[in-house]
């Protein structure tokens, strides 16, 4: 299992762009981090230094408090498994099977032990049933299922997800939802980008949010989306999530997810309920 | 033609691009004139195959050919703003339509270099090794080839969707709301450059002996 | 106002029927949300209601579409045009890309019309100011955000005067700031007279927008009436469709056997 962490890390793009400046992030093995923030905030840019697609221009990227400077891309996938929004900019090979087959064959696995991945990462995304249609005779959702298969097949520690709500119906969140909790539960690393606060507070422990190639608020989802910092969300163009909103109109305390508004109604009733006694 | 391309502060990437784009037909040029030019003196040999000086001298001026050709496409593509093309030539008379796709084909390459990037960075996101040496490289170009051409296909069908929907192919001349600046300069230069053509045609046919590679 | 009556599709070389007893009528000044599964033919809707279907990409339609009274059977797509606009969810290929400004970018609808200059320059300016963008007159199109570029894309089709406008989910690549400036100008051009089919997965966003939600699923129109009863119907789970934020918190509330009134629209 690995450790992630970004020491005073800076990005400047090849046209004088900043994104990132003096960014700190240390990233336990098993955590759930969703990244928030504006369009332009450096998400992207952040997780592309995790596995070297990108290199910082100040500061350091460590694996398991190694500076990972020196190793290549092709190396470091082994690690750092990253599923991008749009699945069509992945997807080359006329099955699925040889589409999930690829990241893990480039890792080296064969034989038994490549089919037992590929098995195991069609059944989590529930496409075993279609491992030897051609994926373009697949729908959006599950296309973009299929590209979350393929970086499951790799069995890197760490799994970064890039807006893996977007477009997805009801059911394709609620099957992104499993997976996640699937694989946190195995104990990886599981990040993501996203702009659904209701999926973020749900599903991660922890939200890391971002504004102008900065971190500006890094805590669980009660912290982060309290009240007390709805300017600094502001700041980022993100909005609380509506239980969080609700909450903090009642009165209720920080309550980020709808069973938190529900146990915070349950608690004040209970709680008028003794008063009236 | 290298200095307008410097001129033009594009150099490098015209250089690259140019030797990017024949790649595929340096490599069988070089390997079918090389191997296959009947000739006397024999530099070495594979199999049965007989690699002769001759050889290399013709793969030598084919390949400088092939770059002329493809370094003046390139300079017309990395220097050309498609939008100034496509209001010129409706101006003087071409189709809307017309003019739309000869700069949409210009748009093309940058929009490809672009597109193949990313799309490189989703595969070596798994793995792919484009870092290593020539053979790897080149083995990894299929993960990439596949979804650009999907992706570049799918772009096609959402752009001419759109554009159907701004009335792009109602028949009939438009009003244009500008025009592109013709300096005297620039008119002297072409009226000059066609006149060199027609001269080096006329030249050739009559027999006019010319500086050429050989 | 713009009707569907009893239209069936099917693509070009392809078996499957994927439109099928489709009635939907969009009324002026009315915006339509439009839900259901991916793949239960939301997207050809949109097409079939804007003449794109078949008329550029070919295929069979059955059915009548009526614009504002007018059969549009066998019509040229340019005068689909001026009666109903379409936009997609991706700025970056709505947008010429051959335009120097927003200002050329939004003239090209009334250019290609063949409109006198004159008249093409007011129906620019009168566009830009719908959707508020006047300042990005002079921008580079490519260089605009993502909701900025929706909204130039739909100046460009108001430019052309369309009553109809479809819109198949506009806001699935913005972020949270690029959805709000975009629900914003399609409310203002709502009560400007627009009518609107308006396809999205954020049920938020319709809730807020919307006086009528349409579902479909496989291929048919399985519900449409006021938004409210709609996005509260508990068939929506089936049909592939998650409900807006305070219902879900509502029901939430009332499976703890607490009173959901008790939460703030």
């Amino acid at each position: 299992m690995t450790t992630l962490r970004l020491e005073g890390v800076g990005f400047v793009y090849p046209d004088g762009t900043r994104a990132l400046e003096n960014v700190d992030l240390a990233i336990a093995p098993g955590e759930a981090v969703a990244i928030i923030g504006q369009n332009g905030s450096g998400k992207s840019t952040l997780v592309r230094q995790l596995d070297g697609l990108l290199r910082p221009t100040e500061g350091r990227v460590l694996h398991d408090e190694r500076d990972i400077a020196d190793v290549r891309v092709a190396a470091l996938a082994a690690t750092v498994g990253i599923v991008f929004q749009n699945p069509d900019r992945q997807i080359f090979a006329g099955k699925v099977r040889r589409e999930v087959e690829f990241g893990p064959r480039m890792l080296g696995r064969q034989g038994a032990e490549l089919s037992a991945a590929v098995d195991a990462a069609l059944a989590a995304v529930d496409l075993a049933d279609a491992a030897d249609a051609n994926p373009y005779d697949l729908g959006y959702t599950r296309r973009k299922l299929l590209t979350l298969a393929s970086v499951l097949a790799m069995g890197t520690p760490v799994v970064v997800l890039d807006e893996p709500t977007t477009g997805q119906d009801a059911r394709g969140v609620r099957r992104v939802e499993q997976v996640i909790a699937d694989i946190a539960a195995a104990g990886r690393t599981v990040i993501a980008i996203s702009h659904d606060m209701r999926f973020v507070a749900e599903t991660f422990a922890r939200v890391v949010v971002m504004g102008g190639g900065r971190i500006l608020l890094d805590g669980t989802p009660g912290d982060v989306f309290t009240e007390a910092n709805w300017p600094t969300l502001e700041s980022t163009f993100v909005e609380p999530p509506y239980a969080a909103r609700v909450g903090a109109r009642l009165g209720l305390g920080a309550t980020p997810t709808e069973a938190s508004v529900v146990a915070a109604l349950a608690s004040s009733a209970a709680a008028h309920d003794a008063d009236q006694r | 033609m290298l200095v307008l391309a410097t001129s033009a502060g594009v150099v490098r990437p015209l250089v690259r691009a140019s030797v990017l784009l024949s790649l595929p037909i340096t490599i069988s040029v070089v390997l079918v004139s090389v191997f296959t030019r009947a000739g006397t003196t024999v530099l070495f040999t594979i199999g049965p195959f007989d690699a002769t000086l001759e050889g290399v001298e013709f793969a030598a001026q084919t390949l400088v050919r092939l770059f002329a050709i493809s370094a003046s496409i390139g300079l017309f593509v990395l220097t050309t703003d498609p939008r100034a093309l496509v209001l010129d030539l409706e101006r003087r008379g071409v189709s809307p339509r017309f003019a739309f796709v000869a700069a949409a084909t210009i748009e093309a390459v940058p929009t490809l270099v672009e597109r193949a990037a990313t799309i490189s960075e989703s595969q070596r996101a798994r793995g792919l090794d484009t870092e290593g040496g020539v053979v790897a490289r080149l083995r990894g170009l299929l993960p990439i080839v596949g979804p650009v051409v999907i992706t570049s296909l799918t772009d096609v069908e959402e752009r001419s969707l759109a554009l159907e929907s701004r009335a792009f192919s109602r028949p009939g001349a438009r009003h244009l709301l500008w025009a592109m600046p013709d300096t005297g300069w620039e008119r002297i230069l072409r009226w000059l450059l066609a006149a060199v053509l027609l001269a080096l045609i006329v030249a050739r046919i009559v027999g006019v002996p010319l500086p050429v590679i050989d | 106002m713009l009707r569907l009556t009893d239209v069936g599709y099917r693509y070009a070389g392809y078996a499957r029927q994927v439109l099928h007893d489709i009635d939907l009528t969009l009324a002026d000044g009315e915006i339509v949300g439009l839900v259901g599964a991916n793949e239960a033919g939301k997207s050809t809707l949109c097409l079939v209601a804007s003449g794109l279907a078949p008329g550029s990409i070919g295929g069979a339609l059955s059915g009548r579409l009526e614009i504002d009274g007018e059969d549009m059977a066998g019509k040229p797509l340019h005068e689909f045009a001026t009666r109903v606009g379409i936009a997609f969810q991706n700025p970056a290929t709505q947008l010429s890309g051959i335009t120097g400004s927003v200002f050329e970018e939004v003239a090209l609808g009334p250019m290609n019309l063949g409109l006198p200059a004159r008249e093409t320059v007011d129906r620019v300016k009168a566009a830009l100011a719908a959707l508020g963008i006047e300042s990005l007159a002079e921008r580079e199109p490519r260089r605009l955000s993502g909701g900025q570029g929706q909204l130039v894309v739909i100046a460009s089709l108001l430019a052309m005067r369309p009553r109809h406008l479809v819109l198949d989910e506009p806001t699935a690549q913005l972020d949270p700031e690029g959805t709000r400036l975009v629900g914003e100008a399609l409310r203002q051009l709502a009560k400007a007279g627009t009518a609107m089919l308006l396809v999205e997965h954020k049920t938020d966003l319709l809730d807020a927008l919307t006086s009528r939600v349409a579902v479909v699923a496989d291929g048919t129109l399985v519900a449409d009436g006021p938004s409210p009863d709609i996005l509260e119907d508990p068939r929506l789970d089936a049909w592939g469709v998650e409900p807006p934020s305070r219902i879900r918190l509502g029901r939430a509330i009332a499976a703890a056997g607490m009173d959901p009134a008790r939460v703030p629209a």
